[in-house]
């Protein structure tokens, strides 16, 4: 007995040496300097369920298949940092309280098909057009008195009869919410401990105008808006802005290691024209930014889509308060633009990992490597999310190529 | 953020202390325990509401 125990201590104190080892790695590269060589960070969602023989429905909808998916692909493949959850909504949780934004895998979707966002019909936002004094001037108000009513069936319009229902949606809510995000918590541990895995992020960032965009006017509310009410789109930016900042920092790591994921999704062209980026987009996500910069938090720069017209604003922010994440931009441009101010992740191109060849993956990570990662500051990823069309071979090819090319 | 003062709700509050306080009697103990309670309670609302927004 006195043996095994001896082996399991060994085994643990090897485990936490490759975490040091991964975190230093990670952070090092993250600061836009050279670490021992380049981390490795996929943001792996429904390929952890495929790679484990689970459904889209399984992990969107039972958080701890989806925890358990994660940390068996960490410990089977050579990762520095792994997203928790990538599968990161939580359907359990939507259909618990009747949020009727999102079609569900099995439910309202195919079990393989990952879960989907609905955008509100145009004529029935959820939020009006001429309700945005109300927001600006008491947004949490707001979001309780008129949002969650409209998006959540079971939620009683103020001044409406009350239910069982509607009590029970916030008992159930709360209550799962916290299991959720507490969950995250024991997933980081187990990360850390069964395969020396950082988790890579910690927190959550939206940037204002994507949050009114996404779940309050929809996309083209807030694009008539822009022309007809420009001044209060702006000042609702303004208005969420404190708020937005806020829930970062509640999920902020606090040892400033990890950064907070910023997740955008309609500032990149041809969604806003560069002018409207500029006007509408950037000021208040800028001080957002520079804010949780200023308390010594980078925010991971997720910019999916085509984000290459912008560059000349993003380098407006200061060195290094940013992992500046390239999807469908040119990495190159992005280097020669920014690459001395911020780390990059990304570049390689997901149809790539679905319909290429092993080979032809190694290839392209030789030549993004060749190209941005010189003098340190990159991180090897997919351009974008990893859904089920990732082929593991691929990724393999992908992650052995950057262990073997990419060491200082 | 100087925005923050403009609005009627500050970040992290659904219900102010000043607010609650109204409704209490004349507090005879540790009032700031009582304040302090009152605001991490009252932020998990908050929470709450914006990670509905937010996260989900």
């Amino acid at each position: 007995m006195a043996e095994a125990t001896q082996t399991q201590s060994e085994q643990s104190g090897d485990m936490e040496a490759l975490y040091q080892a991964r975190l230093s790695r990670y952070v090092t590269a993250m600061r836009n300097e050279k670490p021992d060589q380049i981390p490795i960070r996929p943001f792996v969602a429904e390929f952890v369920a495929k790679y484990c023989g689970f459904t889209a429905q399984e992990v969107a909808h039972d958080f701890d298949k989806a925890f358990v998916a994660a940390r068996r692909c960490a410990a089977d493949f050579d990762w520095d940092a792994v997203v928790g959850n990538m599968v990161y909504v939580w359907t359990g949780l939507t259909k618990a309280i009747s949020l009727k934004y999102y079609a569900v895998p099995g439910i309202e979707i195919p079990p393989d098909t990952g879960f989907q966002y609905i955008e509100p019909p145009e004529d029935n936002a959820h939020m009006q057009p001429d309700e945005y004094d109300q927001l600006i001037e008491d947004p949490t108000g707001f979001l309780y008195n008129v949002w969650l009513p409209r998006v959540a069936d079971d939620v009683s319009p103020m001044g409406q009869p009350t239910s069982m229902r509607n009590n029970l949606s916030f008992v159930k809510g709360g209550m799962a919410m916290m299991n959720y995000f507490q969950g995250f918590g024991t997933q980081a541990a187990l990360l850390r401990g069964d395969s020396g895995t950082v988790s890579a992020i910690s927190g959550i960032l939206k940037g204002p105008f994507d949050i009114i965009a996404d779940k309050l006017r929809g996309y083209k509310g807030l694009c008539m808006d822009m022309y007809r009410q420009p001044e209060k789109v702006l000042a609702a930016c303004q208005a969420m802005a404190p708020h937005l900042l806020h829930v970062a920092l509640s999920g902020a790591d606090p040892d400033k290691n990890v950064p907070i994921g910023l997740w955008m999704h309609r500032g990149c062209v041809p969604f806003l024209s560069p002018a409207q980026f500029e006007k509408f987009y950037w000021p208040t996500l800028r001080e957002v930014i520079e804010e949780l910069w200023a308390r010594g938090h980078q925010t991971l720069f997720y910019a999916e889509g085509e984000w290459n017209p912008n560059l000349k604003y993003i380098a407006e922010l200061p060195d290094r308060s940013i992992i500046y994440h390239v999807d469908r931009g040119d990495i190159f441009e992005v280097h020669e633009a920014v690459g001395h101010k911020f780390c990059i992740s990304g570049g390689i191109p997901n149809d790539l990992l679905a319909f290429g060849t092993p080979e032809e993956v190694r290839q392209c990570c030789k030549k993004v490597i060749d190209g941005v990662a010189g003098n340190g500051g990159y991180i090897m990823d997919a351009s974008a999310i990893m859904q089920d069309d990732t082929r593991a071979e691929n990724l393999k090819a992908m992650t052995d190529f950057t262990r073997e090319y990419g060491v200082y | 953020m100087a925005e923050q003062e403009q609005s009627k709700r500050a970040p992290g509050v659904c219900i102010p202390w000043e607010e609650k306080l109204k409704e209490l009697p004349p507090i005879k103990g540790d009032s700031e325990l009582v304040k302090r309670v009152w605001e991490d309670v009252d932020g998990l609302g908050y929470v709450y509401i914006w990670h509905c927004l937010v996260s989900f």
